[in-house]
C-alpha cells in the first residue's frame, strides 16, 4: 500500500521530540541527530552523568512460540539463557524472556534488521511482532551508581559488564516507577546501562533522571553511544 | 561552666565556639555539642516537662532512648518540632525552647496537674470522657492539653530523595561487638555495610572505659581496621529503624532513608540501659549511668559535682571509676545486690582504695529536689539503717533491655535467661545473626568474641567462608541485670515509663482491672506507647506484672515493637515522589494550540482547547459543532492496545468478553463489555479481527496497564496458548470524525474509504501520509469516523498531515469534554462513569452485547442467576429544556418517595439538540413514571423527562453514512 504522492514520508521521531525541540536541539530525531550536546558545560568531571539518546536505533521484538527458530532463520545469534544479550554483527539481541527477544541494530547498517521486521508482517505462525518504539537512554558517568541507588531498587555493581563485553546479563524491572529493559554494559573501563523505556513515559523519565542526576551536585552530558 | 579539660576522644571541636538560646537564654556550646550536652555544660538541669503531670525532667540516657529532652527548634525561619536534644547536633543562632509546656519551661503552668495525679489514674479517660454529650468539650480540652511539639504549617516542601544500599552483610550498631563482626565477615569475602545510630562509630567502646584508657584504646583500632577495610563501609548518624522480609532494612539518615538490601544481617544493637523504679527517680540529676559516661567522654561535661552510683552490675562499678576519672566527686556506690560479682569486687577494691565506700544490700526510699526542681537528697536504706545523702547526681546502673526489636520483626523470638535476667535469642531466623549485650556478651572480650563469631557465621551464610562451631557465651563475671530493680513507696511517683508518666500503681491497678498480660497491660495504660516506644519502661513494666501475677519473666513475653521503630522525619518517609505521568506522542501538538490538561488514569490529556474570547463551555461547543458539521481530530492514544495472536485467540476473548469475537470475520470489528466474576461492568473496548489468528483491541485509558496483565493471567489459568502484546505505548491513535472525514483521510490514503470496501465497524491495514497505519471505522461520537492507529514515532507528522488535510473543511482538534458530549447524544456509556463498582451488564440494557449462550464467560453464572431476580437499577436516558435555569451535575440524586432511588451519571447541555440530556441510573420503579425527581442544591427538586436514547440519530445513519456528504 502506496502512499498519494503529494505527503512525504513522515519522519521518525523520537519520544523525546518535544523536549529537544524546548532545549533547541532540533525537533526531528533522524539518524544524524544523535550528535554530542553537553547540556551543562560547567559540568565537573568528577560526580556527572552521561546521557544518549539512542531512540533513532533500528528495532523489533517478536515473541511467541516459534519466535527463536524464526530468528535463527534469519541468522540472528540468540542468547541462550533467559535474561541476558548477545551482540553479532552489529545486531543486538535480548532475550526477555523465554520467547521474546528485543533484536536492535548498533551499527548505523540497519538493513538486515529492517528486512527481518518487514517480513514480520506477513505473521509467520507462531511468530508475533512486537512493536518496539522505546526510548533508549544509555547511562554512564562517575555518578551512575548514586544515580541508580535513587531511581531502581536492582543492585547493578553486581551484574556489571567487561569494557568489550559483546554479551551480558538483562535486566527488567522498575525505575522510577516505570517498567524498563536493562542492560548493564560499560563505557571503556566504566559501568554504563542501557534502558529501554515505553515511550509514553519517555518525557517523565527523562526530565526526572535529569533532575535526579542534577541533585547528585554534578550535572548532565549528552554523549556518544556506546560502542560494543 | 561544667566543661572538662580535654578528654581522649571526645566529640567537640573547643576551637569552635557556638551560641544558641534555650527558652531565651543565650548558651554557649562548642561545635559538636548536641543540645542536651550544651544545656548540661551550662549547668542547666531541667531540660524538658513531662507528657501527662509536667514535671520538670533532665537528662536520663543521653542518648535519646527515653523523651525527657524533646525541643521545639527555630532555625532560620524554619521551625521543627520534637528534636531529639540528646543527639541532635546544635547549631548556631538556632533558638530552642522544650516542647509541651504552658508558660515556659521554668514555670509551666500546667505543672499544677502533678497535684492532681490522684485524679488521674490509669485509663482515667476510657472511663471518664465516654458520654457523647460532653464528649466534645473533653476532646477539646485534651486537645489543647496534650501533644508535644508544635508543626510548622508554613513549612515548604522538601524533596527528600531516598537511595538503596546493597552489601552481603549488614551490621547494625558500631560498638565493640558490631566493629569485630564487620572485620570477621569482610576478612571472609563479603561486603559489609555497617550503620550506627550515633555520628562515630565505637558504642559504648569509648565511653565504658572504668577509669581506665584500654578499652577506648582498643575500640578505635577497631575502628580504624574497619574504616580501612575496603569490603567496608560504615555508615554513621543512621539509625535502623526497621526490619523487613528479605533483610531490607530502612536507615534513616539526617538527609534522607537508605534502603538496604542485605543478605544477611549482624544485630549488634547493644542494649538499653533501664532505669531503677523509686521514688523521684525522675528528678533532673537522676540519670543512668551511661547517660553520665557519654557527657563525660563524648562532651567532656561533668554532669553533677556530688555523685552517688547506684548499682546492680559491673558496669555501675565501672561508671563511679570513669567518674572518679574525670574528677566528680563520688561520695558513694550504693549497690542493691548483698553480694557484688567478681567483676564488681575487683572494681569496688579499687574505689575503696580510693576512699569510696560501698554500701551493698541498698533499698532506695526516695530521691527530693531542692527549691531549684532538681535533685537534692537521696534517701536510701541498708543492713545499717537509714541513710540520705546530699548529692546533685545519682547516676542508675542496674540492668539493661537488649536492643532486640529487629529480631522479632525479622521473625525470630527470645528467651529468659534467668542467669542474665535479661531475654536472649531463642530462634534466629535465616540469615540473622545477634552478638554483644543482644546474646548476654556484656565484657569487652566477650563482645569481640560474640562479634567475630555472628560475622563469620553471617558471610559464610552468604558463601564466603567456612562456618564457625558454635561457641558458648558463658556470663564469665557476673549478671548485668538486676532481678527487680523496682521499689514501691506508699506515697507513689515512681516513674517506670517516662514518656507518659506511668507508676507502679498504674501496672497494678491496670492488672487489678484484668488488663493483665503485656499486650493488654499495654494498650490499656499505654505503657511502652510513647514517642521512646518503651526502651526504658516495657522490661520494668514486665517484671512488675510477673510479680503481681505470681509469675517469672519466663511465662511473658515482650510486645513487638513494629516498625518504625525509632522515630522518621515525615519528610525522609515521603521522600521524593515517583509519580509516572503518561503523554502520547502528540502532547506538544495539543500544547500548542491550548488544550487544557486532564488526568486520565496516568495519562494527562485535552479536557479542551481554549479559544480566545470563548468560555470553556462555548470552546466545548465549538469543537461539538465541527465534530457534527464539518470534521474533528481526537488523540485517543490513551486507550489501551492489545494484540492477541493463536489458533486459540479467538476462544480467549469469547471467555475475555460477553460477546462472541470467535466468530468475527477478518476485516471487521466488535463492541466488546467485560465483566468481573459478579457480573459487574468492568471494562469495554472494540476488537478488529486483523487476520485468522490475530486479534487488535482496545481497553478503556485508566484500566489497560491492568488489563494487560490479567489478560495473561487468565491465559495462564485457562492453559490457553494466546500471545499478547501490550501496545498501549507503541502506537498512536487518532479519532477523526464527522460528515467530511472521509474526504480528509482520502487525501492521505489510497485505501479504498467507500462504504462498499470499507463499512461502518469495519478494519482495514494501510498506509496514511506514508505511514503504515490500522483504520477502524467506529462510531463512538455518532458520526463518520476512522480510529487511525499508528507508530508513535510517526504521529507528529501524521497528526500535522491530518491538520493540514482538513484545514480546508475547517478541521478542529477536540478534546475529552467535546468527546463525552458526543457520545452522550448518542447515548454511549462510558464505564466508570455511567456504572459503578456494582453495575451489573444486564442493568445496562444492552442485551446484544451479552451472548448468554456461550459456554463461558467471564461473569456468565452471575449474571444468569441475576437474570432470575428483579433489577436493582436500570440506565436511563433524560432531558430537560435548554432554558432550565439551574445547574445539573453528575452524581446529583434522584428521589422516588421521598427515598434515594438513583443518581445521575452523565449530563450536559446539548448544543446539537438545543436541550439538556443526560444518563441515570435509577430504579426500574422511576421509569414506570415517565419522569425522573432529581434533587439538586439547596433542597431543590427538579423533574426530568426520562427519554429514548440515543438522543441524537437514534437510527445510527450518520455513523453509517447512510445520509450524508
Amino acid at each position: 500500500m502506496s502512499s498519494p504522492p503529494s505527503e512525504a514520508i513522515l519522519a521518525r521521531r523520537s519520544s523525546l521530540d518535544a523536549w529537544y525541540e524546548a532545549y533547541g536541539h532540533g525537533a526531528s530525531l533522524r539518524e544524524d541527530m544523535w550528535q554530542a550536546v553537553t547540556l551543562n558545560e560547567r559540568v565537573p568531571r568528577g560526580r556527572f552523568i552521561s546521557l544518549v539518546d539512542c531512540s533513532w536505533r533500528r528495532r523489533f521484538g517478536v515473541k511467541g512460540p516459534n519466535a527463536e527458530a524464526w530468528l535463527a532463520t534469519h541468522d540472528f545469534a540468540i542468547p541462550s539463557p533467559a535474561n541476558s544479550w548477545r551482540v553479532t554483527d552489529g545486531v543486538m539481541v535480548g532475550r526477555l524472556a523465554s520467547s521474546e527477544f528485543l533484536i536492535e541494530c548498533l551499527d548505523g547498517q540497519p538493513a538486515r534488521v529492517t528486512a527481518a521486521a518487514t517480513q514480520l508482517a506477513a505473521r509467520p505462525s507462531g511468530v508475533f511482532a512486537v512493536m518496539r518504539q522505546d526510548l533508549v537512554v544509555q547511562l554512564s558517568g562517575e555518578a551512575l551508581s548514586q544515580l541508580l541507588r535513587q531511581i531502581c531498587s536492582v543492585d547493578f555493581a553486581t551484574l556489571r559488564a567487561g569494557p568489550s563485553a559483546a554479551n551480558g546479563p538483562l535486566v527488567l524491572t522498575s525505575m522510577m516507577g516505570v517498567g524498563v529493559v536493562a542492560v548493564p554494559m560499560a563505557r571503556d573501563a566504566d559501568p554504563a546501562l542501557t534502558l529501554w523505556i515505553e515511550p509514553s513515559f519517555a518525557h517523565y523519565f527523562w526530565t526526572t533522571l535529569i533532575i535526579v542526576a542534577a541533585e547528585l551536585g554534578g550535572g548532565v552530558r549528552l554523549d556518544q553511544p556506546i560502542r560494543v | 561552666m561544667r566543661r572538662l579539660p580535654a578528654i581522649d576522644g571526645e566529640w567537640i571541636d573547643r576551637n569552635k565556639a557556638i551560641e544558641f538560646s534555650f527558652e531565651g537564654r543565650r548558651i554557649d556550646a562548642r561545635q559538636g555539642d548536641t543540645i542536651t550536652s550544651a544545656l548540661a555544660a551550662n549547668g542547666i538541669g531541667t531540660v524538658g516537662r513531662s507528657f501527662k503531670y509536667h514535671r520538670r525532667r533532665g537528662v536520663l540516657s543521653c542518648a535519646d532512648h527515653d523523651v525527657n529532652a524533646m525541643m521545639q527548634v527555630s532555625i532560620t525561619g524554619r521551625s521543627l518540632p520534637n528534636v531529639r536534644a540528646d543527639v541532635t547536633e546544635v547549631g548556631s543562632g538556632w533558638r530552642v525552647t522544650a516542647v509541651n509546656t504552658s508558660g515556659g519551661l521554668a514555670r509551666d503552668r500546667l505543672a499544677v496537674l502533678n497535684r492532681l495525679s490522684r485524679f488521674l489514674p490509669v485509663g482515667f479517660y476510657y472511663k471518664a470522657f465516654h458520654g457523647k454529650k460532653l464528649f466534645p468539650r473533653w476532646e477539646k480540652m485534651f486537645r489543647a492539653l496534650t501533644g508535644l511539639g508544635v508543626v510548622d504549617l508554613q513549612a515548604s516542601r522538601r524533596s527528600t530523595p531516598k537511595r538503596y544500599e546493597f552489601c552481603d552483610v549488614l551490621v547494625i550498631g558500631a560498638g565493640p561487638s558490631g566493629l569485630a563482626a564487620a572485620r570477621a565477615a569482610a576478612e571472609s569475602g563479603a561486603s559489609v555495610l555497617m550503620v550506627d545510630e550515633n555520628r562515630q562509630p565505637g558504642g559504648s567502646g569509648h565511653y565504658s572505659r572504668a577509669g581506665t584508657a584500654e578499652s577506648a584504646a582498643a575500640t578505635t583500632a577497631l575502628v580504624a581496621v574497619a574504616r580501612a577495610h575496603p569490603r567496608v563501609r560504615l555508615l554513621t548518624d543512621a539509625c535502623a529503624v526497621g526490619y523487613y522480609a528479605d533483610h531490607w532494612v530502612p536507615v534513616a539518615t539526617p538527609t534522607e532513608i537508605v534502603k538496604v538490601r542485605a543478605r544477611a544481617t549482624v544485630l549488634a544493637q547493644g542494649a538499653y540501659e533501664q532505669p531503677a523504679v523509686f521514688r523521684g527517680n525522675d528528678l533532673p540529676g537522676v540519670m543512668l549511668a551511661s547517660g553520665a559516661q557519654r557527657l563525660l567522654y563524648r562532651y567532656a561535661v561533668a554532669p553533677a559535682q556530688r555523685v552517688a552510683v547506684l548499682a546492680a552490675n559491673a558496669e555501675g562499678y565501672a561508671a563511679a571509676l570513669d567518674g572518679l576519672a574525670c574528677g566528680i566527686k563520688i561520695v558513694a556506690l550504693l549497690d542493691l545486690r548483698a553480694e557484688p560479682g567478681a567483676r564488681s569486687r575487683s572494681y569496688g577494691a579499687e574505689l575503696r582504695k580510693r576512699g569510696i565506700p560501698v554500701i551493698c544490700n541498698v533499698t532506695p526510699v526516695e530521691a527530693t529536689a531542692g527549691t531549684g526542681g532538681t535533685l537534692q537528697r537521696f534517701a536510701f536504706t541498708s543492713e545499717s539503717g537509714p541513710h540520705t545523702l546530699e548529692i546533685d547526681g545519682l547516676w542508675m546502673s542496674v540492668g539493661f533491655a537488649p536492643a532486640s526489636a529487629f529480631l522479632h520483626q525479622a521473625g525470630g523470638s527470645v528467651r529468659y535467661e534467668p542467669t542474665l535476667e535479661q531475654f536472649v535469642p531463642d530462634v534466629l531466623p535465616p540469615g540473622v545473626f545477634a552478638c554483644g549485650k543482644i546474646v548476654g556478651a556484656y565484657t569487652f572480650n566477650e563482645r569481640i568474641e560474640s562479634g567475630r563469631y555472628a560475622g563469620h557465621e553471617a558471610a559464610a551464610h552468604v558463601g564466603f567462608g567456612p562456618r564457625f562451631e558454635r561457641p558458648r557465651f558463658t556470663v564469665s563475671s557476673e549478671c548485668p541485670s538486676h532481678a527487680y530493680p523496682i521499689f514501691r513507696h506508699p506515697q507513689g511517683k515512681e516513674f517506670v515509663d517516662f514518656d507518659e508518666d506511668l507508676q507502679i500503681r498504674d501496672v497494678e491497678n491496670a492488672c487489678l482491672e484484668g488488663f493483665d498480660s503485656s499486650e493488654l497491660l499495654k494498650r490499656f495504660s499505654t505503657m511502652g506507647m510513647g514517642p521512646s516506644q518503651g526502651k526504658h519502661s516495657n522490661l520494668n513494666a514486665l517484671r512488675i506484672l510477673a510479680r503481681l501475677r505470681g509469675e517469672t519473666l519466663s511465662q511473658h513475653a515482650l510486645t513487638t515493637a513494629r516498625p518504625m521503630y525509632h522515630p522518621v522525619l515525615m519528610s525522609h518517609l515521603a521522600g521524593r515522589g515517583f509519580v509516572p505521568e503518561r503523554r502520547t506522542p502528540v502532547d506538544h501538538e495539543h500544547e500548542k494550540i491550548g488544550a487544557i490538561w486532564m488526568p486520565a488514569g496516568n495519562w494527562r490529556r485535552p479536557e479542551y482547547y481554549a479559544r480566545a474570547g470563548l468560555t470553556r463551555e462555548e470552546a466545548i461547543a465549538e469543537e461539538v459543532r465541527a465534530v457534527r458539521h464539518g470534521v474533528g481530530l481526537i488523540d485517543v492514544g490513551t486507550l489501551g492496545k492489545v494484540e492477541a495472536h493463536g489458533p486459540r485467540a479467538g476462544e480467549f476473548l469469547d471467555r475475555v468478553y460477553t460477546g462472541r469475537f470467535s466468530n468475527l470475520n477478518v476485516g471487521m470489528t466488535r463492541y466488546g463489555l467485560m465483566l468481573d466474576e459478579s457480573g459487574v461492568v468492568i471494562d469495554d473496548g472494540v476488537i478488529a479481527r486483523l487476520g485468522a489468528e490475530t486479534f487488535y483491541f482496545t481497553t478503556t485509558t485508566g484500566n489497560s496497564a491492568t488489563l494487560f496483565r490479567e489478560f495473561g493471567r487468565l491465559a495462564t489459568w485457562w492453559g490457553i496458548p494466546v500471545g499478547l502484546v501490550n501496545l498501549t505505548g507503541q502506537f498512536a491513535a487518532f479519532n477523526l470524525a464527522g460528515p467530511h472525514a472521509r474526504t480528509v483521510l482520502g487525501a492521505l490514503t489510497d485505501i479504498d474509504l467507500s462504504n462498499e470496501s470499507f463499512p461502518y465497524l469495519a478494519v482495514r491495514e494501510g498506509h496514511v501520509a506514508g505511514a503504515s497505519c490500522r483504520l477502524m471505522r467506529v462510531g463512538f461520537v455518532g458520526e463518520l469516523g476512522y480510529e487511525i492507529h499508528a507508530p508513535a514515532e510517526v504521529a507528529v507528522d501524521l497528526w500535522r498531515a491530518l491538520q493540514r488535510a482538513g484545514a480546508s473543511h475547517g478541521i478542529r482538534a477536540f478534546g475529552v469534554e467535546a468527546q463525552r458530549l458526543l457520545r452522550l447524544e448518542k447515548g454511549h456509556l462510558i464505564v466508570g462513569q455511567d456504572t459503578d463498582g456494582v453495575t451489573n451488564a444486564l442493568e445496562l440494557d444492552a442485551p446484544w452485547a451479552i451472548k448468554m449462550d456461550k459456554p463461558f464467560f467471564i461473569g456468565q453464572r452471575s449474571l444468569a442467576a441475576l437474570g432470575r431476580q428483579p433489577r436493582r437499577q436500570q440506565l436511563v436516558g433524560f432531558r430537560l429544556p435548554a432554558e432550565t435555569a439551574v445547574r445539573l451535575r453528575e452524581s446529583h440524586l434522584v428521589i422516588h418517595r421521598d427515598a434515594i432511588a438513583g443518581r445521575v451519571t452523565s449530563v450536559a447541555n446539548s448544543p446539537t439538540l438545543g436541550h439538556v440530556i443526560g444518563l441515570a441510573l435509577v430504579d426500574p420503579a422511576v421509569v414506570e413514571t415517565g419522569a425522573l425527581s432529581i434533587r439538586i442544591e439547596h433542597e431543590v427538586q427538579i423533574s426530568a423527562e426520562i427519554a429514548t436514547v440515543p438522543f441524537y440519530d437514534p437510527d445510527g445513519a450518520r455513523q453509517r453514512v447512510e445520509a450524508g456528504p
